[in-house]
């Protein structure tokens, strides 16, 4: 077993009109850890998803899944896609079926288990994702939130090893948002999968991840854990993204306001501890 | 209105009945409406398939009527054609005008012949009513699959139905949008903007199309869209009171 759930080595992709969407992308997915992909709009993160499934062939380089090379034969790929399982950002370009069990069966189904086993994982994975009482109800009178936990239920029940969700925030209210974050750390705790998600959200970023790349043009333009990369502001505005409200509002008091602090805050927990600390040290002087 | 049955079709207090049990019941209460063709047995048809749909499956009586509507308008039609006869000489007619050369009239047998078959076709339609008001699609096409109805046809028909609704939320917010800019306003502006609304939902339906095949790709689609059905009960009495209505409707022309 490899200590990387995932690699992708030198991995370059074109599109057939030769846009080069990937650009010699050096990633590494730790096993249980949960990754985030920031980047703008057409940064190249749906594009880098695809290859990681195998649903596209890269031109160069290569993906490799626990220490192996992917094969793109029949059967390299069935496993590989059990293995990976991606979640799309829209859930109607991914649920197929008007009825919320048979969608979710699809994928067990197709891994060629028996009857009674699928039956057993689609009850199990609408019941982690909470939306077991949804199992009668036609997909088109769901809401949006339901729809991507159907989504997500779909290929939980294949079971992977490794959960790649696009934008799994957009679209959803707040108090969605953050349903969401949770249901699916509490998930990876239960079922100890390693979680690939990308987004443009970077105040889920903190919160929720163990380790950032942020990819532009194709390329990967920086890397490290929340923190480190939160500290180079002026670079990720370059990039079409920002700091999470609560850096930048640690930025400006540093800047602006004579606020001294040892660590770098990005969550609320971790300012509040710093402005804690902050007023004990001018108390004391 | 096709969404409006749907709607019903899932709050239908019948929807969990084995829907292979609703659909032997409306075809063979159908086949033996058209074949006794008499009207006490469509008349017998019409009443026990309305008191299943509005008593037994909850659908509003209001909404019933107003559906069975639609076809009535053509029915009458229909039956008016067959009703009123044209010939050169007055022939034992009810009833007729002189109109230049010809008779307009209503004869005795036609007037039967109408009735008759207005309400063997209300007494048809009324069937399928009741399959359709209180069995979801997707239940209709479990039962086709089981019926070994081409694998093809039932997962073109289940894509359809899932992608209907799809489709007509895009076309409404479109829709929606194209007004608010005053794209229906007058009678050219609202053609052109017909026009570019159905070519950009093509495009769209296009689009749509091509990323749905990635995301079943990637859950390891290989040409078949095997899905699995809920259970649902089956239960002998449901088909012997299938046999029991028909068999005394049978027994019905026999007496008449």
């Amino acid at each position: 077993m490899s200590e990387y759930i995932m690699q992708t080595k030198n991995l370059c992709y074109s599109y057939s009109d030769g846009t080069k969407a990937l650009d010699d992308i050096n990633i590494t997915i730790k096993r249980g850890q949960t990754t985030a992909i920031l980047g703008g709009n057409g940064a190249g993160k749906t594009t880098l998803f695809l290859n990681l499934n195998g649903v596209l062939n890269p031109s160069a380089g290569k993906v490799v899944y626990d220490g192996k090379t992917i094969e793109y034969s029949k059967k390299g790929l069935t496993a590989l896609r059990q293995a990976v399982g991606l979640v799309f950002q829209d859930p109607d370009h991914q649920l197929f079926s008007a009825s919320v069990y048979q969608d979710v069966s699809f994928g067990p189904l197709n891994l060629r288990l028996s009857d009674e086993i699928v039956r057993a994982r689609v009850e199990n994975s609408l019941k982690k994702t909470g939306i077991y009482d949804l199992k009668d109800k036609p997909t088109h009178c769901l809401s949006f939130g339901q729809k991507k936990r159907v989504a997500i239920a779909g290929v939980l029940a294949m079971e992977p090893e490794v959960l790649v969700l696009d934008e799994p925030t957009a679209g959803l209210d707040p108090k969605g948002v953050g349903e969401i974050m949770r249901l699916l750390k509490g998930m990876q705790q239960d079922l100890g999968f390693s979680v690939i998600i990308a987004t443009h959200d970077v105040d889920i970023v903190p919160l929720y991840c163990d380790y950032v790349y942020v990819l532009d043009e194709g390329k990967v333009a920086l890397e490290g854990s929340p923190n480190e990369v939160f500290a180079k502001a002026e670079m990720l505005r370059n990039l079409h993204l920002r700091l999470p409200r609560i850096a930048h509002l640690m930025e400006i008091l540093r800047k602006n306001d004579d606020f001294e602090n040892g660590d770098f805050a990005s969550t609320i927990s971790q300012a509040r501890k710093e402005i804690k600390t902050w007023r004990e040290n001018l108390r004391l002087s | 209105m096709m969404i409006s049955i749907d709607m019903y079709a899932y709050a239908s207090k019948l929807k969990d009945i084995n829907p292979m049990e609703k659909l032997a019941l409306a075809f063979i209460t159908l086949c033996v409406c058209l074949w006794a063709n008499s009207i006490i047995i469509s008349l017998a048809v019409l009443l026990i398939m309305t008191w299943s749909t509005i008593y037994q499956g909850g659908i509003p009586g209001t909404v019933y009527l107003k559906l069975l509507l639609i076809p009535m308008g053509f029915l009458i039609l229909g039956v008016l054609t067959i009703a009123i006869e044209i010939t050169p000489q007055p022939y034992e007619f009810l009833g007729s005008i002189y109109f230049f050369n010809f008779y307009l009239g209503v004869s005795k047998a036609g007037l039967i012949t109408a009735t008759q078959l207005f309400f063997r076709a209300l007494g048809a339609v009324s069937c399928l009513y009741y399959l359709s008001l209180n069995t979801p699609m997707m239940d209709v096409m479990s039962a086709l699959r089981k019926l070994r109805c081409p694998k093809l046809l039932v997962e073109m028909m289940s894509l359809i139905y899932r992608f209907i609704f799809v489709f007509i939320a895009t076309a409404e917010t479109m829709i929606i949008a194209q007004s608010s800019r005053l794209g229906y306003s007058g009678i050219l502006s609202g053609y052109r903007s017909l026009g570019t609304l159905i070519s950009s939902i093509f495009i769209r339906s296009y689009q749509q199309a091509d990323k749905i095949y990635t995301s079943l790709e990637s859950r390891g689609y290989d040409g078949e869209l095997n899905v699995l059905e809920q259970h649902k009960a089956y239960s002998l009495i449901g088909y012997l009171k299938v046999f029991g209505i028909n068999i005394f409707l049978i027994s019905l022309t026999a007496i008449i």
